[in-house]
């Protein structure tokens, strides 16, 4: 049976496009124009994974008021935002609501099929016994590839998906500087580097909210960052 | 020229105002005289017409042919001289003498009458006096003396000579020379008197003994020829009239003379036969003071009288003012005099007897209302007028600061306006009710219609790319689609094309946004202190790495900055990218960070193409670019986002043209230690 996912988008060639295009992927997606109806579905039965557009025609901030009462209704359902909106304050409010990854339109169908894959990926992971195969130890840092987990010091790190794939690129070869380039592509995201320099804030930030004197990330001025070895 | 002098000179028109006055004053004060002249002329006519009953107190010349000035006037004394060669005795003015001959030699005489005598005085200038030898007749014929002759004639050509000859100084023995011979005559009491440089004589001769012509004659020896005469009073060949004041016309005169009024009545060449009654008026009253500043201002503005001294009777008795002598010609005139304190008014009537000529009336009144009068309107008129054109003059220099205060106030605040970009700004007199406050509201409403605009264009490009993300992700999200599709080869490069077109449009678009994330993380942004040479020693070299066909000198000193160093690299970034964007392969970009006071600079140099100066003031705005047409990567963002970062840091950025390239240098405050 194929997994539910739910577009909520104002635009209808938007939402046509990556309606066929996940059912061609396999899954079977539910299109929904606005909060309402959406809202109405989805009391019925809640999906698999829900793709959400802040701005829902009139309703300019609609994506966040759903994604709200969505969070509140299911703890783990997988919510992405996938939005014109590409400042760094809507980004930030998004994540904030609990929103499992904040994505631009910028970027390409195949992207946005892997990182949907890779969530639904998680989710089965967290359900499954661990294995050690699937996990990268660098000093405090554990990473689970399998459930696309990150601990420090065994306490779990709560990454987005994007912020995941930016610290498993750095982490995987400490030492070696990446630049913003292959940060990019191992993000598979489109982003400038304004947002690489915000996200690699931002993962700092939820580092140091475990242990405030995190200081494995550095910036090599000019190039990149990188994982410090211990 | 500046308002407030525009208005100082607009002030000035308040001058007209004492223009004006003095104007009124002249008008007035001629209507007062000529109204003095007409009442004193009517009166002046009336004693003419008098006069004109009493033809015979006029005299009558003897022969026809007299000369003017062949006269000699006799003076009525009040005090009897005594005869002493001395004429300080007399009751007259040294200005009675009078004269013939000429320069040095000039003698002067007087002649006056007191009782049954007329007094005869002669003063000669003689350095040598002859005496008359002991014994000898001083007659015509008569020995060569120093003699003084005075030459009757009585009617009908009567002829005799008074000689005056002395055989010494002191009393002298006076000849009657008469067609009957010369003898010597008792009656008449003379005195020569040695003076130094000449000799002086004084006598006493009956008045019945003189004819109706008189004349002097005095002869010197040494000067003159065998006849011996040295001077003549008259030039005609007789005397002229021996004219005297008429007693008769001297009563008639005292009734009718009015009290204030001055007559003077005079025979038909001008010499004085009456004179009564006095100006009263100047001597009675006391005369304001007239301070001496305001007598000049008088004199310029009102028409200058003569002198009033010139409207007393002349001294010698001949009066020759120029309206007695129009009188006297048959012409009725006027004139005025100006004394202290008041005015002389004088008319001059001829007195006809049948059409012949008698002689003149003068008729002269003092007065002191004309003067008073506009003494007085001057004076308020000075006085109002000083303080009207002060008041006014002041008010005007006043207003005019005030308002070139407000407006250079306007101005500046305007202009401080658009150099801050605070375009909504507050501008001066805006609540005015004036065209001021109507010129302030007006430029508000463009600094805010600019204010709005300039904000407009801040955001277009943010706003723009927002509103074509959508459209962008509907074309990019069909095309990889599209791929799923079965294609032949042809139409696979057709969506390759528009899927890389696609692309690059999403460049476009970010970079667009990218100026306004900037500011949100400069907003955002930690700022941490940290030495920003360190930072550029290793940027230096990613960008050799970066740009390998240029070549990137890099020299700087340590030196604490207080920011985000991601931030500055990006705008160091922007601004390495511009400088290879108009430099060419092989050329050198310099990089420079150096300290200066209170701050360091980061300078970027690099070889090319100056800048064009229309852009100079614009070039770190939103949207503006110096690359040519054909080159639609750069949308002019990339400076703006560096100015957006430099000033984030509370720096500031410039450029400038160098010899041979182009010079951007940006300054940031040093970290506060």
């Amino acid at each position: 049976m194929g997994r539910r996912i739910a577009i909520v988008e104002d635009e209808a060639a938007i939402r046509d496009n990556y309606a066929a295009a996940f059912e061609r992927e396999g899954y079977v997606v539910d299109s929904y124009p606005a909060r309402e109806p959406a809202l109405e579905a989805f009391a019925a039965r809640l999906p698999d994974l829900v793709v959400i557009d802040v701005n829902l025609a009139d309703d300019i901030e609609g994506g966040f008021e759903l994604c709200r009462e969505l969070r509140s209704r299911a703890e783990d359902l997988p919510i992405i935002f996938l939005t014109a909106r590409d400042s760094e304050f809507d980004a930030v409010s998004g994540l904030r609501l609990g929103a499992d990854d904040y994505l631009t339109k910028d970027i390409s169908l195949p992207h946005l099929m892997a990182r949907v894959a890779a969530l639904f990926r998680r989710l089965e992971a967290l359900k499954k016994p661990d294995t050690a195969d699937s996990r990268i130890r660098r000093g405090e840092l554990l990473i689970d590839t399998e459930r696309m987990t990150v601990h420090w010091s065994d306490q779990p790190v709560g990454l987005t998906l994007t912020e995941f794939w930016l610290v498993h690129a750095m982490a995987r070869y400490p030492g070696h500087v990446k630049n913003r380039q292959q940060l990019m592509d191992a993000a598979q995201a489109v982003l400038d580097d304004n947002t690489i320099t915000s996200h690699i804030k931002r993962i700092r930030r939820k580092f140091i909210a475990v242990d405030k004197d995190f200081d494995a990330i550095e910036t090599v001025y000019g190039m990149g960052y990188r994982w410090l070895a211990d | 020229m500046n308002l407030r002098r525009q208005l100082l000179v607009v002030s000035l028109m308040t001058l007209v105002l004492p223009w004006a006055g003095c104007e009124f004053i002249r008008e007035t004060e001629s209507a007062l005289r000529l109204g003095q002249q007409e009442m004193l002329a009517s009166t002046a006519r009336a004693i003419a017409d008098s006069l004109s009953q009493y033809p015979e107190a006029f005299p009558t010349e003897v022969g026809g042919n007299v000369r003017a000035g062949d006269q000699l006037y006799g003076h009525p004394l009040e005090i009897e001289p005594s005869i002493d060669g001395y004429f300080e005795d007399w009751p007259l003015d040294e200005d009675a003498l009078q004269s013939f001959g000429s320069g040095e030699q000039a003698i002067r005489y007087a002649i006056g009458l007191y009782g049954a005598y007329v007094y005869l005085f002669v003063a000669v200038p003689d350095s040598s006096p002859v005496y008359l030898p002991p014994g000898a007749l001083p007659g015509t014929a008569a020995a060569r003396v120093d003699r003084i002759e005075l030459e009757s004639l009585s009617p009908p050509y009567l002829e005799e000579r008074f000689i005056f000859a002395a055989e010494a100084p002191g009393r002298i023995v006076t000849y009657l020379e008469a067609a009957t011979g010369t003898t010597a005559d008792p009656t008449v009491h003379a005195r020569w008197q040695d003076v130094p440089g000449g000799y002086q004589l004084e006598a006493r001769i009956p008045r019945r003994l003189l004819g109706v012509n008189l004349g002097i004659i005095v002869v010197d020896t040494d000067r003159a020829g065998d006849r011996g005469i040295g001077a003549k009073s008259f030039d005609a060949a007789v005397p002229g009239p021996f004219v005297r004041p008429s007693e008769e016309l001297q009563d008639v005169a005292g009734k009718l003379v009015q009290p204030g009024m001055r007559l003077i009545v005079t025979d038909a060449s001008g010499w004085r036969l009456a004179g009564a009654g006095s100006i009263g008026a100047l001597e009675r009253r006391s005369a304001p003071q007239v301070s001496r500043w305001r007598q000049i201002v008088y004199d310029v503005i009102v028409e200058a009288g003569a002198d009033a001294a010139l409207a007393e009777p002349a001294a010698s008795g001949y009066e020759q003012q120029r309206y007695i002598r129009s009188a006297l010609n048959g012409e009725p005139a006027s004139d005025w005099f100006r004394a202290e304190g008041g005015a002389v008014v004088a008319v001059a009537q001829p007195v006809l007897d049948n059409g012949v000529l008698l002689g003149g009336v003068v008729l002269q009144r003092g007065t002191d209302e004309i003067l008073s009068l506009t003494n007085r309107g001057l004076s308020r008129l000075l006085s109002i007028s000083v303080i009207v054109t002060l008041l006014v003059a002041a008010g005007l220099i006043g207003y005019a600061s005030w308002l070139s205060r407000r407006i250079r106030r306007l101005s500046l605040a305007a202009e401080d306006a658009l150099a801050g970009d605070e375009l909504n700004a507050e501008l001066p007199s805006a609540a005015a009710k004036d065209e001021l406050g109507d010129l302030s509201r007006s430029f508000s409403n463009v600094l805010g219609t600019l204010g709005e605009y300039n904000a407009y264009l801040r955001t277009l490009a943010s706003k723009l790319s927002h509103e074509l993300r959508t459209p962008l992700a509907i074309v990019s999200s069909s095309l990889d689609n599209l791929d799923h599709e079965n294609l032949d080869n042809s139409a696979r490069d057709y969506t390759q094309r528009a899927k890389d077109g696609a692309e690059r449009l999403r460049r476009i678009l970010n970079a667009m946004s990218e100026a306004n994330r900037v500011e949100e993380l400069m907003q955002n942004a930690e700022l941490g202190r940290f030495d920003l040479h360190a930072v550029l020693s290793a940027t230096a070299q990613a960008y050799r790495d970066a740009y390998p066909e240029r070549r990137f000198e890099y020299s700087g000193e340590a030196a604490d900055v207080e920011g985000s160093p991601e931030l500055l690299i990006q705008m160091l970034d922007k601004l390495v990218d511009n400088a290879v964007g108009f430099s060419a392969p092989g050329d050198t970009v310099v990089l420079e960070l150096s300290r200066f006071e209170g701050g360091v600079s980061l300078a970027v140099e690099n070889p090319g193409p100056p800048l064009p100066d229309r852009l100079r003031g614009q070039l770190f705005d939103s949207l503006v670019s110096v690359r040519g047409q054909g080159d639609n990567r750069h949308l002019g963002l990339g400076l703006y986002v560096a100015r957006l970062i430099a000033e984030g840091h509370g720096g500031s950025i410039a450029a400038a043209n160098t010899d041979d390239g182009v010079r951007f240098v940006v300054s940031l405050p040093r970290a506060q230690s």
